[in-house]
């Protein structure tokens, strides 16, 4: 029965996201960033030697992952939610026997498919011109990367339902969504692979759920999840990522309990 | 002469069809398929200075469009426009200073503050200096019973006081001819009323010249000593409402009591039933044969009660517009 | 009135009403500026990742490397204040069709449509960009001639059209594909490469950013200005790149109204 209603519910955002596939591509091609920072690093690391322990073949598949990742991570259900409880389609939400987050989590998934032959298209171009950056992870590898980018789009979801959830209380929430995005920029390791970092700040960095969201699943991806800088240990990596979740998941449910409580004292 | 001028004007949109679904979509993308819509067919007039006309006609008759045109906000594909002595589709100072649009499902004033602040702007790019502007909202916002609402957000004002509020900022200017499309829409009946009381008061203090449609007959029978009826495209007819309907009606009503329910396949053969409610009948009847039909009723059928009316001008309209073709 | 007067005065009308209905959300330019301040601050953290192991990036100095973000922080705030608020509401003006009341107003149409409001949250941006370009530039060099500073701030002035322009060609494609407003966050995403000196860049990318996108022309060019490293060759391309990309938004949307008005029902 609730593998039934997934389906269709999966199913029926689908439809809508490839009505958007223009715009989804459109979004896509916005990520271009870690091709950006892929040359500003190669051409630094052409002069002088640059200690990140990373050959120019692997700097070029990090940040390709990078972009890939991020094209799987993306979260918007703040904009969403917001809109939603603007325009009054909260109410009769909540009065469904579905936890609203479903539907938009669902909505991501199916947005994440329509995005998939993009990705690839950009990803297959990269490598044509980049032919000695590429290197076959093999099935556990892939399998592996997969399920950190899984992870990574889990935390992603629930840091931004938490300030989705605000909504409850302000109109204007989602203005915070612009103060979380700058760590989420420089933190991650999507402008820079971690091992560039300072050791105390990548310490710090790693105290955060920032490198959980982009840099450690790039590296799982990328095949080389230790790098030659130690940045990360695999099952320290994978431990890390559920412990936030761990950790978000009750503070998320606790927060919307909260909302929905307030939400329905004030009769709207 | 006439301040508002059309002679053979038509308009013609290109629209490309499309297939739904994937397919529809490639195909679309290697060989358009452009089919013509004439949305203005040969349509001619003129309006003389202070006249008030309204436009009749079932959406998509071509009303917007004629109106768009008459704005200047499109071209013509062919034909000729004249308003206050200018080309409109040139849009040049002189001439938007002159006109105005007010469209009942758009709005110009902006949603988070008091309508005062967006006539403010109104009255700059217009060119009308603060004294004269404020002497201007004074003079507007009493006619129309505008007060404190105009200090109060524009999200905050009812639909009837945002439609007055748009009314004062597109009349600011003092406009020479007004183009009005459907002001009163989604507005209750006193708001209506109020609307159009304070179109017909503007009409007579200014010398305005006013175009307007709406769906509502009440506004043009109270405003409009003269319609301009468009369908599919063409002028059906222009003139006075009385003539349109002696020209859309060689029918009469019949309204009958009966002494029993019939049913209606016996009734449709004395004529075309409008209603049928249990023992209570109307029938429309051709003129030519009212005297003859009505006899044979009275004999035929256990008339109890039987009156005869002219039927009203909307059911005539809107009889035209859902018969789809009319012969001119 | 005189025609001039008439268009500042409107202008000073639509910034004073834009100003009122910012008014309402203080704790929005609070957050805004708390942005600015992170995205400043990981923007150097970026920069001294690469000085702290002594590589500097196209061979330009730490101070020097300080001018060109200052110069993109400048133009960044420039976007959020005029830029973005006017120029994404072209796609509502199209879809609501509250592009019609615009095109009646006797005054220029691009004119109402660029400027109609500003958004007071991104001018801090703006000023602290300009307060970076000055003050690195003052380390660098010790000081700073008026006439580098006067170029400097011509060339910013040209960079600001120039991404003006560009900007508004794929805002005004929204009276054909109303969808297009994404073209701009693809076009604000690309420019984020204005934050370094194109000669950082490998030589493929530091052609398409000359050649295909200007983004040598806004970031790179004035703070060479401000440097006195300029050639005149230099300064006149890229004012006349900023000249023609005017010209070209300005034929860009008579066309597009052409079209609008010619097709729209």
């Amino acid at each position: 029965m609730r593998w039934r209603l997934a389906r269709t519910l999966w199913l029926v955002q689908f439809a809508y996201m490839a009505e958007y596939r223009a715009e989804i591509a459109l979004w896509a091609l916005s990520g271009v960033l870690p091709f950006i920072m892929l040359g500003l690093w190669s051409a630094a690391g052409n002069g002088t030697g640059l200690e990140l322990g990373l050959s120019p073949a692997e700097l070029g598949r990090y940040f390709l992952c990078v972009f890939v990742v991020r094209q799987f991570s993306v979260v918007w259900v703040v904009w969403q939610f917001e809109e939603d409880a603007l325009q009054g389609r909260l109410s009769p939400y909540l009065l469904q026997p579905l936890h609203p987050l479903w539907r938009y989590v669902a909505a991501h998934q199916a947005e994440q498919a329509t995005r998939l032959p993009f990705v690839l298209l950009i990803a297959s171009l990269f490598f044509a011109l980049q032919p000695q950056a590429f290197a076959w992870p093999g099935p556990a590898g892939v399998l592996l990367g997969v399920l950190a980018v899984g992870l990574a789009f889990a935390i992603n979801f629930l840091l931004q339902s938490l300030i989705a959830t605000l909504c409850f209380w302000s109109e204007r929430a989602s203005a915070l969504e612009r103060l979380l995005y700058v760590p989420t920029v420089f933190l991650s390791g999507l402008v820079a692979p971690l091992q560039a970092f300072p050791p105390e700040l990548r310490r710090l960095a790693l105290h955060t759920p920032f490198p959980y969201l982009i840099g450690f699943p790039a590296q799982v991806l990328a095949g080389n999840p230790m790098g030659e800088g130690q940045t990360f240990d695999l099952a320290a990596g994978f431990a890390a990522m559920a412990l936030w979740i761990a950790l978000l998941l009750p503070l998320l449910a606790l927060l919307w309990g909260a909302g929905v409580r307030r939400y329905s004292a004030m009769g709207a | 002469m006439a301040i508002v001028m059309a002679r053979g004007l038509r308009k013609t949109f290109r629209v490309a069809d499309k297939q739904p679904g994937l397919m529809g979509t490639l195909r679309h993308l290697v060989r358009r398929r452009w089919r013509s819509v004439e949305a203005v067919r040969d349509v001619s007039f003129s309006i003389e200075p202070g006249e008030v006309v309204g436009f009749l006609g079932p959406n998509g008759a071509g009303k917007t469009t004629t109106l768009k045109l008459l704005s200047g906000l499109i071209h013509p594909s062919a034909g000729e426009v004249m308003v206050a002595g200018h080309r409109p589709f040139r849009r040049r100072r002189p001439f938007l200073e002159s006109i105005t649009l007010v469209m009942g499902q758009k709005q110009q004033l902006i949603w988070d503050l008091p309508p005062l602040d967006s006539l403010r702007v109104n009255a700059a790019v217009y060119g009308i200096d603060d004294l004269e502007a404020r002497r201007r909202v004074a003079e507007l916002a009493e006619m129309l019973e505008l007060g404190e609402e105009l200090t109060r957000p524009v999200r905050k004002l009812s639909l009837g006081q945002r439609m007055k509020a748009e009314l004062l900022a597109a009349l600011l200017h003092r406009p020479r001819v007004l183009f009005l499309d459907e002001p009163t829409l989604g507005l209750d009946v006193n708001a209506q009323a109020r609307v159009r009381q304070f179109l017909a008061d503007y009409n007579r203090r200014t010398g305005a010249t006013v175009l307007l449609t709406s769906h509502y007959m009440a506004d043009i029978t109270a405003l409009c000593p003269r319609v301009l009826l468009i369908h599919q495209g063409a002028l059906f007819h222009d003139g006075g409402l009385a003539e349109l309907s002696e020209r859309l009606a060689p029918w009469r009503q019949v309204r009958l009591e009966l002494g029993a329910v019939l049913p209606a396949e016996q009734l449709a053969a004395y004529g075309e039933i409008e209603s049928l409610e249990g023992r209570e009948v109307r029938l429309l009847i051709p003129r030519e044969r009212l005297t003859a039909t009505v006899s044979r009723l009275l004999t035929q059928l256990p008339v109890l009660d039987l009156e005869v009316s002219d039927p009203p001008i909307e059911e005539l309209i809107g009889r035209l517009f859902r018969q789809g073709t009319v012969e001119p | 009135m005189e025609l001039p007067m008439r268009y500042l005065i409107s202008l000073r009308r639509f910034w004073g009403t834009a100003l009122a209905t910012q008014l309402e959300y203080q704790l929005n330019a609070l957050i805004e500026l708390l942005a600015m301040a992170g995205n400043l601050a990981g923007s150097l953290l970026v920069l001294w990742l690469f000085y702290r192991q002594g590589v500097a990036l196209g061979g330009w100095s730490w101070n020097a490397v300080l001018v060109v973000l200052g110069a993109y922080t400048c133009l960044d705030g420039l976007t959020s204040t005029l830029l973005r608020p006017n120029l994404s509401r072209i796609v509502n003006h199209v879809q609501e069709g509250t592009l019609d009341f615009v095109l009646l107003k006797p005054i220029d149409s691009q004119f109402w449509l660029s400027l109609r409001t500003l958004s007071p949250a991104g001018l801090p941006e703006l000023v602290v960009g300009v307060a970076l370009m000055l003050w690195a530039g003052r380390r660098e060099l010790g000081t700073l001639p008026p006439s580098a500073v006067g170029l400097a701030a011509l060339l910013l002035l040209a960079a600001a059209v120039t991404l003006y322009a560009l900007w508004f060609v794929l805002a005004a494609t929204s009276i054909w594909f109303v969808k297009t407003w994404n073209a701009t966050e693809v076009l604000r995403a690309a420019l984020t490469a204005g934050r370094y000196p194109v000669s950082a860049y490998p030589s493929g990318l530091r052609t398409l950013f000359t050649l295909v996108l200007p983004v040598a022309f806004l970031t790179t060019v004035p703070a060479e200005a401000l440097l006195g490293r300029l050639s005149l060759a230099g300064a006149v391309t890229s004012l006349l790149v900023a000249g023609v990309a005017l010209a070209i938004s300005r034929a860009f949307w008579g066309f597009a109204l052409r079209f609008y008005t010619s097709a729209s029902s």
